[in-house]
């Protein structure tokens, strides 16, 4: 019985995957790309919180070119080339920023580990 | 005038004061008395005053206005309501630094007070302890940062305060956030006194314990008030956002919710001696930094009001100098391990606290890189970086997932060994009608829908599981009311940040814009005119889909002094929403910005943190 009820949220789950990969417009992924953005006028600010026209003819820039078709990789890859990685929040993830990425997941690693040999060898 | 000489001279006798105090009470531990001689009590006290005596001053320089006082004339303005001129006396880099000396004096006090049970040798080294930390703060107070300094001619009129730091919310967070960072130097005092004197031992953990929770409560207290206050007042509707400064002071917090766990197996158990230490250690070193951090101005951020790169390099060797001896005593008197080490088990709680911990320091990790991390690079290869909100949330949310599952079942454990068939299976069914619902909930919402549904499923289960204990067993109410708190500010987060819509639009008077079937009426305009501001209040009125209106009043506000354009949101709360309305003013006088924004849950983070919270402070009354 357990088994069938499992297999039945499966299911469901996977149903309604199907509609929302579809449900996605243009205005989520124009904030979506705002919100990783720094106004870069502002101080602590980012392009979608801020009013400032810096902010907002970006937000029209993005507009304009998620209208003529651009991917979100597109633009954030323009946008570093005019003014520097430091425009983008998500640092990437690449050779100088291995630390950054890495140091977070070896500790914890490494945290395991320790708990591991607390707990088995003793 | 003459208040600012008693400051001063009455800050040079703390001082004095102090130094006497490390020598008396050294003089004292060698003595091998029974019972703390009565002078240390006097000094502490009379060192306690002269700070307070010392406080006091700056704040009648404030209220008067005594502009000969440089502090005073950098920070306050004649024309500023009295409760703005008091607050102001902490607005600032001196005043606060004289803050954290009072709250440093205080506790010593009240510690060496309420500790009367415990042995008198370890007691006085903690006095030596934080004699070493007030004596650092005072050697910084006086020599980089004296309040106390005096302009001549006394210049007619001040610079004003910052306007958005004239705020009711601003003028107790501080205060409250410093007796959370500093009442981790009491936890560093006792810890660093209690290893020389071998004294780590559940008598200890128990007695130390009141004084982690009341630094805990009052941290989370401080945090909440500033992310309340930077969501009604920064304006743009957001509550944390990432910000340097906001890190640091998340992050002596982490560490000190491990403490706080970790401090009950120390108790329960007498394990987990050394982390205990290196956790206190740590702790008092994350305040000190974030103080050096955000005082020394190296950090880029919304919150960096005052500051001195110069200042900075004395907190950072202060801060090196007591990191140094603190390593040092711990690999001297760090015990050695004669009697066999008790046994943890898989399933048992202490292995759970030690899960616990292993998450703790997993997201202390993650909020110190990117918190530090761009400034190395900047130093190191001179490349700017951001990191921002995306890079926080794929490191810690898949992380909390897991960690919300863990905390529901660890607290139901018992100590030293339990058992795996103790985990029924009807709570796995549990837990996945949980995610099941949220799926539900959030389906339409959310680009990343598998994520959000688990993340969400666990902190509903956590939210129910909390719930049953709180109805089933009723002996662990404080754990259980933080543990539901916490639950409760996932959901409210992850709801809020899901079911959350502005609109953006410019306006005159008289427009309306209809957005999600509201109506967005701008009905007018009324100026003000106040003693520090001239402010300009527009009227709104919302009207729902059901025809029921609401009317929200933002507000722009010109302050004299300093002038500065500030935009005062208005916001409506109930229980399933904040409507959130701010204006700025755009170019011409006629056309405004408008945002307009339906925060769902807000409230709710607010209620859940202050759940938290409680939870520590019943842990404190608890069997006292």
């Amino acid at each position: 019985m357990r088994i069938i009820k499992i297999i039945l949220l499966i299911f469901f789950l996977i149903l309604s995957f199907q509609k929302l990969l579809i449900a996605n417009d243009n205005s989520m992924i124009i904030d979506k790309i705002s919100k990783n953005l720094r106004c870069l006028i502002c101080q602590g600010q980012s392009v979608y919180d801020s009013q400032s026209d810096f902010a907002l003819s970006m937000k029209l820039l993005i507009k304009n070119k998620i209208e003529n078709g651009e991917s979100e990789d597109q633009i954030y890859d323009y946008l570093k080339n005019q003014y520097g990685e430091w425009i983008v929040y998500d640092p990437e993830f690449d050779k100088k920023n291995l630390i950054l990425w890495a140091f977070p997941l070896l500790l914890f690693i490494f945290g395991g580990i320790l708990i591991y040999k607390k707990v088995f060898i003793n | 005038m003459i208040s600012s000489y008693i400051g001063y001279y009455s800050l040079i006798l703390g001082f004095i004061l102090s130094i006497i105090l490390l020598i008396y009470s050294i003089f004292c531990f060698k003595k091998n008395n029974k019972k703390i001689n009565q002078n240390i009590f006097s000094i502490l006290f009379l060192q306690f005053f002269t700070v307070v005596l010392s406080f006091i001053s700056l704040i009648y320089s404030f209220i008067v206005s005594d502009f000969t006082n440089e502090t005073v004339y950098n920070n306050s303005h004649t024309t500023k309501p009295l409760f703005y001129k008091i607050t102001g006396t902490w607005g600032n880099h001196e005043g606060s630094l004289l803050l954290w000396l009072l709250v440093l004096t205080l506790f010593i006090f009240l510690f060496i007070i309420f500790s009367k049970k415990q042995p008198t040798k370890y007691r006085l080294l903690s006095v030596f302890f934080q004699q070493i930390i007030i004596c650092g703060f005072f050697l910084f107070l006086l020599s980089t940062s004296n309040p106390f300094n005096l302009l001549f001619p006394a210049p007619k009129e001040g610079l004003g305060l910052n306007p958005i730091l004239q705020d009711p919310a601003l003028a107790i967070h501080p205060p409250i956030l410093y007796l959370g960072y500093v009442g981790s130097s009491i936890i560093f005092s006792a810890s660093l006194a209690s290893l020389i004197q071998n004294n780590i031992n559940s008598k200890w953990a128990k007695h130390i314990k009141k004084w982690i929770q009341t630094a805990w409560f009052f941290l989370t207290i401080g945090i909440l008030l500033g992310s309340i206050w930077a969501y009604y007042e920064l304006g743009w509707g957001g509550f944390w956002f990432w910000d340097p400064v906001e890190n640091v002071s998340l992050m002596p917090w982490l560490c000190l919710t491990a403490l706080l766990h970790t401090i009950i197996v120390l108790e329960k158990r007498q394990l987990l001696k050394s982390w205990t230490l290196i956790l206190s250690i740590a702790t008092f070193t994350l305040s000190m930094s974030g103080t050096f951090l955000v005082r020394s101005g190296i950090l880029n951020s919304v919150h960096t009001f005052a500051n001195d790169p110069a200042r900075g390099v004395f907190i950072l060797l202060f801060l090196f100098f007591l990191i140094i001896l603190s390593l040092i005593l711990f690999f001297i008197y760090q015990e050695k391990e004669a009697t066999p080490q008790k046994k943890f088990f898989l399933v048992s709680k202490e292995t759970s606290i030690l899960v616990n911990n292993w998450f703790m320091m997993y997201f202390l990790s993650v909020v110190l890189i990117g918190t530090t991390y761009p400034i190395f690079l900047e130093v190191m290869v001179d490349e700017k970086i951001s990191i921002g909100p995306p890079f926080f949330n794929k490191l810690l949310i898949p992380f909390l997932t897991f960690f919300l599952i863990f905390m529901s079942l660890g607290p139901k454990l018992n100590w030293i060994k339990d058992n795996y068939k103790n985990i029924k299976y009807s709570r796995i069914g549990l837990f996945l009608i949980c995610i099941l619902i949220s799926f539900y909930l959030i389906k339409n919402t959310s680009t990343e829908i598998l994520f959000t549904s688990i993340l969400g499923g666990a902190a509903l289960y956590l939210l129910l599981t909390t719930i049953r204990e709180f109805l089933v067993n009723k002996h662990n109410i404080s754990q259980t009311i933080s543990h539901f708190g916490f639950s409760l500010f996932v959901l409210s987060i992850l709801l809020n940040s899901l079911f959350s819509s502005e609109i953006s639009a410019n306006m005159k008077i008289g427009q309306e814009v209809i957005y999600k079937k509201e109506q967005i009426k701008f009905l007018s305009l009324e100026t003000h005119k106040k003693e520090n501001y001239k402010s300009v209040i527009a009227n709104f009125e919302i009207i729902d889909k059901k025809k029921n209106s609401i009317y929200l009043y933002p507000e722009i506000r010109i302050y004299n002094q300093p002038n500065i354009l500030t935009s005062e949101a208005d916001i409506k709360s109930t229980i399933f929403f904040d409507k959130f309305l701010v204006i700025n003013l755009l170019k011409g006088e006629e056309i405004f910005n408008v945002r307009y924004q339906t925060k769902q849950f807000m409230i709710w983070i607010w209620i859940s943190t202050c759940l938290i919270s409680i939870g520590g402070i019943l842990g404190i009354f608890k069997r006292l």
